[in-house]
């Protein structure tokens, strides 16, 4: 295993971060030291993603630049030499500049303010995310987690709650309960209303009480009902930000249900926030594997050779679960799959997946390339979507209920647990090349993956060794983002023996076997990536926009026309229309083949 | 996994339709012919599945001749008469192995015979002939074979019984190699063996080259078939050079036909070598990257772990390039490199293959490293050096290890190095090709592979042996916060997802000659062409009498053969650090 020199790319909590030669030090020095110091105010850990911190410094624009305490640079400089300079990493010992850096470390630090503390995501992986982040030694020296919600609650009862759901990670459980209650220290409790300025402002004077007179930068995670996203932005914005720092804002889905509710809920949020406050936040970009579907397009060259309609027959974006509503259908009745995932998680992979190279890994640039693909897509017609919804089913003495039996669903409920549908990416690179899409809950297993389906060979010499269904013989890559994260491509490869039978075979790369450390939570790396202003992985508002365009039309028609859904048992493989859908387009799914 | 053409002897052997109905109309006629003549056609029937009929029947004629022609291919055999008479299916094969005694019978083709047969991929009616000089009794011969047969891993049953069946068939004939007189008596004994029925023989050449001549002149004068084909099986060395390979091909050509003249080459009997066109050609991902726009260079390695060991004689008159080199890395090479074949016909692939050959740059002086063994201790034992070898001379120069650098000169391969490396007594063994891609143009990684590039580049390795493997290598990034890159593999590993044993490239060839399958051996212009490249190499060699770099016995060799992948700017595959 040969892992290359740790450039730009130290793990944060890497006990050896092989620095590079002294060479490279010394051409860091010279660097100009606003964008150092920015980058390395947490040095273990934010040498990951310098170049875009550089971006970041110009995009954050006026509240990073009262940060820094050079002024005359020329931000246009900085961006070139964050860009141009290369490790990140330098031990505070080894630089003069470093100095001015521990000083800035002291002087500044991170709280970030959970809103919604007593909800379920908080509990089960914003705090756990937060933990597993100290625990790596990923967050910043001087840092204060807040839990606001409307419960009353003290302190040491948030810290209750909280503990009950922290653990350590696989790989390295020494001091866990040590680590455990350092990080419990820093978490405290403030109850109020989510529509009131005046709970914010008290919020706001016991942050500032912790900041101690440090450079405040704030961060907010918006964990709470999309009615009350407006409010609680209004009132941390006007109320509690911060004063001398940066203040982000993470907002989860639902961002809308359409196209005009995403705009209006834009336009309100940049009432009081700029563009490159809010971080919408779309876990599926956080997941190691989709991370890591730019690296296997960009920095292989056997890949992208084969990435276009010429040799890729179509590609299919697959999400189940092997669970219903279970009880908890209120907010998903009011949307349905096709908003709750495919819109987003679905259709933000596919972006990365089809987009062009950006001209660099920088958050805007990639963003810039994703949302070209969404504005190149057709928007989706009723005709190629079908709809399901699971209805219940007795197994082995069990009774799987109905998705209407679920008490919070009402009974005459069409909303779609089930959708696939057919799109379209109307550009030189994929014209007519079907992208599929299948989610669903209540199937027969739970995974995530992307199956690149290729064309046949043309004049294959082995055909007759084939058979007579061709496609049982097309190469196929299948990227498996959860569970068990793999790669794998399918080939042909001859049965060893006399004789000259083929055999579908892959190459495969499986992760638990080759990677025996815990593969890190999509909230640790997001909630990180918010930290240090790294944009690469959150939405923006024009990609927002052009997403709902895609999708708003046939949301519109299914619901106007009362589409009603093909029922399909709990725990099947979903209705056989997608199977049609399919056909239409002359594939097949590549998830429910004989052999996967 | 959908098969259509299954081995000889699965017992699910399958013969769909669909099949059928791809082969011309004349050939499946015949197939029908044969498969309504139920119980006395299965084996040929059998054999029929498993390659292309249109081979089995000798549709296709050798180069030169039209493709589809009926020709007579296999002595004066008319090929209606062979296959459409009833009496065919009573035909009778026999497979003479001259040189019985010797070590090669001995090791693999009584074994590679025996595993055939236990197989159930020989037909009904076979004998087994031992020719050799020594005096020995049919028993004697069976009681030497049973040593070295052993029964293939997955199916132990029975293999005593199987074995005591086998022996019963197998007989000995003892006389001179250059004595038609002998090889008339063996004839009398095979026909006596044959009870009338149609003869099909097959004579395997175990022996030295310079008897070669004597034995195919003595076999196809007194021995030939009278009513079935006649075939011979030669094995290297062919020639020394361009003229010696010449010189033997015309005298072969004096006495048999080009059809009835069968080169083994036991590297294209390997299952991976086999794989390779299976790879290319029936999968999509692979063949747009099969060219000088992603492919860097191309590697082609063997090694051993062992010396000449007292039995250099032989080796010491051809030296590594001639025995491994000019062979076996280059026939490899010319499967990697051909173009696209009309079909798998042995033809079609045969030309082919000699279409790079023959656009190949010769190989210079200046592109070639050669090196040869001394002595070494280690761990309190010594190891020989190769001159110490008591059959060796003392003063040999004869190299045990070369490295070489080759060019295709055509509009696939122009300007990528193919790099060729084989020797003997270093650290480890093993033969495999890799497959060194270019690096990604403007890669946006870049700054994540720190300061050699090469280091990511993708690498397709298939290795031949030991442990049969396909992987590919890909950069990937390691699980966690942060970006760290990694080089992974995308990996096949044969023994993982096959439990069967891969069967001996022996036992391939064999059947292959046993159907008349030309496709794994080696054609007189492919020979041709194949000396032609390495001829001025090795006279200059000779005649300047280039001293070899001395290399530790179990080292990695001449460190020379970096410098001539430097010059390349490439970096053998086999050495790095992550291997």
């Amino acid at each position: 295993m040969a892992t290359f020199s740790s450039t730009s790319s130290a793990h944060c909590a890497s006990s050896s971060p092989a620095f590079s030669n002294n060479n490279r030090l010394h051409h860091h020095r010279t660097v100009s030291s606003s964008s150092i110091r920015f980058k390395q105010r947490f040095p273990r850990c934010f040498s990951v993603k310098q170049s875009s911190k550089a971006v970041h410094l110009q995009q954050d624009g006026a509240s990073t630049m009262k940060v820094s305490p050079v002024k005359d640079d020329n931000p246009a400089k900085i961006l070139k030499d964050g860009i141009l300079s290369v490790p990140p990493v330098t031990p505070p010992e080894e630089s003069i500049d470093n100095a001015k850096f521990d000083f800035d470390k002291e002087n500044s630090t991170v709280s970030i303010t959970v809103v919604g503390a007593s909800g379920d995501l908080a509990k089960k992986k914003i705090f756990p995310a937060l933990f597993a982040l100290y625990y790596e030694g990923c967050l910043p020296k001087h840092f204060t987690i807040f839990g606001y919600a409307r419960s009353k609650m003290s302190d040491a009862e948030l810290r209750t709650m909280v503990s009950k759901t922290l653990t350590c990670r696989i790989d390295k459980r020494e001091n866990c309960g040590e680590k455990m209650d350092q990080f419990l220290e820093r978490c405290f409790y403030h109850p109020g209303q989510y529509d009131s300025q005046e709970n914010f402002l008290e919020l706001d004077k016991k942050l500032k009480e912790h900041e101690d007179g440090r450079v405040a930068n704030r961060l907010f995670y918006l964990s709470i009902p999309p009615n009350i996203f407006i409010d609680a932005v209004k009132c941390a914005s006007t109320s509690a930000s911060a004063a001398n720092g940066w203040t982000r804002v993470i907002v989860e889905k639902p961002f809308g249900r359409d196209s005009e509710s995403s705009a209006a809920l834009t336009r309100s949020l940049k009432q009081y926030l700029d563009e490159d406050q809010i971080f919408r936040i779309d876990h599926y970009l956080g997941k190691e594997l989709v991370e890591n579907l730019s690296v296997l397009r960009f920095s292989n060259l056997i890949f992208e050779p084969l990435w276009s309609r010429q040799y890729i027959r179509n590609v299919q974006f697959i999400f189940a679960e092997d669970f219903g509503t279970e009880g908890r259908g209120g907010y998903f009745d009011n949307y349905g799959i096709i908003r709750d995932i495919m819109q987003n998680h679905l259709l933000q992979i596919l972006a990365l997946f089809a987009m062009e190279t950006p001209v660099s890994l920088d958050a805007e640039d990639i963003r810039n390339e994703k949302v070209k693909v969404l504005r190149s897509m057709r928007p989706l017609r009723l005709d190629d979507v079908v709809t399901g919804q699971y209805k219940s089913h007795t197994r082995g003495g069990v009774k799987y209920p109905a998705y209407t039996d679920d008490k919070t669903v009402p009974n005459d409920s069409l909303t779609p647990t089930f959708a696939a549908a057919a799109l379209f990416i109307d550009n030189a690179r994929w014209d007519g090349v079907p992208f599929l899409m299948k989610a669903g809950k209540a199937l027969h297993d739970r995974r995530a993956e992307i199956r690149v389906q290729f064309r046949h060979v043309p004049g294959n010499l082995y055909n007759k060794n084939i058979g007579t269904d061709l496609d049982l013989a097309t190469n196929e890559l299948v990227i498996r983002v959860q569970p068990d994260e793999a790669i794998y491509l399918k080939i042909n490869n001859k049965v060893p023996g006399l004789g000259m039978r083929l055999d579908r075979s892959n190459l495969n790369l499986l992760y638990a076997a080759r990677y025996d450390k815990e593969i890190p939570d999509a909230y640790e790396r997001l909630l990180l990536d918010a930290i240090e202003g790294e944009r690469r992985l959150f939405i923006r508002s024009d990609e927002l926009d052009a997403a709902w365009s895609l999708f708003t039309p046939v949301l519109k028609e299914l619901e106007e026309k009362k589409t009603v859904p093909e029922y399909y048992p709990y725990g099947s493989r979903g209705p056989v229309g997608s199977h049609y859908l399919a056909a239409r387009y002359k594939v097949r799914w590549g998830d429910v083949g004989s052999e996967q | 996994m959908a098969t259509q053409i299954s081995p000889c002897c699965s017992s699910s052997t399958t013969f769909s339709s669909s099949s059928l109905n791809q082969e011309p109309p004349f050939a499946s006629a015949k197939l029908f012919n044969f498969s309504t003549k139920s119980s006395t056609s299965r084996w040929a029937f059998k054999i029929h599945s498993r390659t292309d009929p249109k081979n089995h029947f000798n549709l296709k004629s050798t180069n030169g001749y039209p493709l589809n022609a009926v020709s007579l291919q296999d002595a004066e055999k008319p090929l209606a008469k062979e296959l459409v008479l009833p009496e065919q299916t009573e035909s009778n094969l026999s497979v003479t192995v001259v040189g019985a005694s010797g070590d090669l019978a001995k090791k693999k083709i009584f074994p590679a015979l025996f595993a055939l047969f236990y197989e159930d991929c020989l037909p009904p009616n076979f004998i087994v002939f031992g020719y050799a000089r020594t005096k020995m009794t049919d028993e004697e011969l069976r009681e030497m074979i049973s040593r070295t047969l052993t029964c293939r891993i997955d199916k132990r049953e029975n293999c005593g019984d199987k074995m005591e069946e086998f022996l019963q068939r197998c007989f000995y004939h003892s006389g001179q190699y250059d004595s038609e007189e002998h090889f008339a008596e063996l004839d009398e004994k095979l026909k006596q063996k044959e009870e009338g029925k149609v003869s099909n023989r097959l004579f395997y050449l175990s022996i030295p080259p310079n008897i070669f001549v004597d034995v195919v002149r003595c076999a196809s004068c007194k021995a030939s078939s009278g009513n079935g084909w006649t075939r011979v099986i030669v094995e290297k060395p062919f020639g020394r050079d361009s003229e010696s390979s010449g010189e033997l091909t015309r005298s072969l050509k004096q006495y048999l036909a080009e059809e009835q003249i069968f080169r083994i080459d036991h590297y294209l009997g390997k299952e991976l070598v086999e794989n390779l066109s299976v790879l290319r050609f029936s999968n999509l991902v692979f063949e747009p990257l099969w060219s000088r726009n992603y492919i860097r260079n191309v590697q082609f390695i063997f090694s051993e772990d062992f010396g000449t060991e007292g039995r250099g004689g032989y080796f010491d008159n051809y030296g590594i390039i001639r025995d491994i080199m000019q062979n076996h890395l280059l026939q490899i090479l010319a499967l990697f490199a051909m173009e696209t074949p009309v079909s798998l016909d042995a033809e079609d692939v045969r030309n082919e293959k000699v279409k790079v050959l023959r656009s190949m740059r010769k190989l210079r002086l200046e592109d070639v490293v050669i090196g040869q063994y001394k002595g070494q201790s280690k761990g309190g034992k010594t190891y020989l050096g190769y001159t110490e070898d008591p059959t060796v001379p003392n003063d040999s120069l004869t190299p045990t290890f070369a490295a070489a650098a080759l060019f295709i000169d055509n509009a696939r391969w122009d300007g990528v190095p193919f790099l060729m490396k084989a020797g003997k007594a270093l650290n480890t063994r093993r033969a495999e090709i890799r497959v060194q891609f270019r690096h990604v143009p403007g890669n946006l990684y870049k700054r994540n592979f720190g300061m050699d590039m090469d280091k990511a580049t993708n690498e397709l390795v298939l290795r031949v042996q030991p442990d049969e493997a396909i992987y590919l290598k890909i950069n990937n990034k390691v699980p966690g916060l942060g970006m760290r890159l990694d080089r992974s593999d995308l990996n096949l590993l044969y023994k993982t997802r096959y439990s069967k044993e891969i069967s001996d490239a022996y036992e391939r060839l064999l059947l292959d000659a046993i159907e008349g399958e030309r496709r794994l051996f080696i054609r007189s212009d492919e020979l041709d062409a194949a000396w032609s490249i390495f001829t001025p190499l090795l006279k200059e060699l000779e005649t300047k009498k280039i001293t070899p770099e001395l290399y530790p016995y179990g080292s990695r060799g001449p460190v020379g053969a970096h410098y001539l992948a430097a010059e390349y700017n490439v970096r053998w595959g086999d050495l790095a650090e992550d291997e």
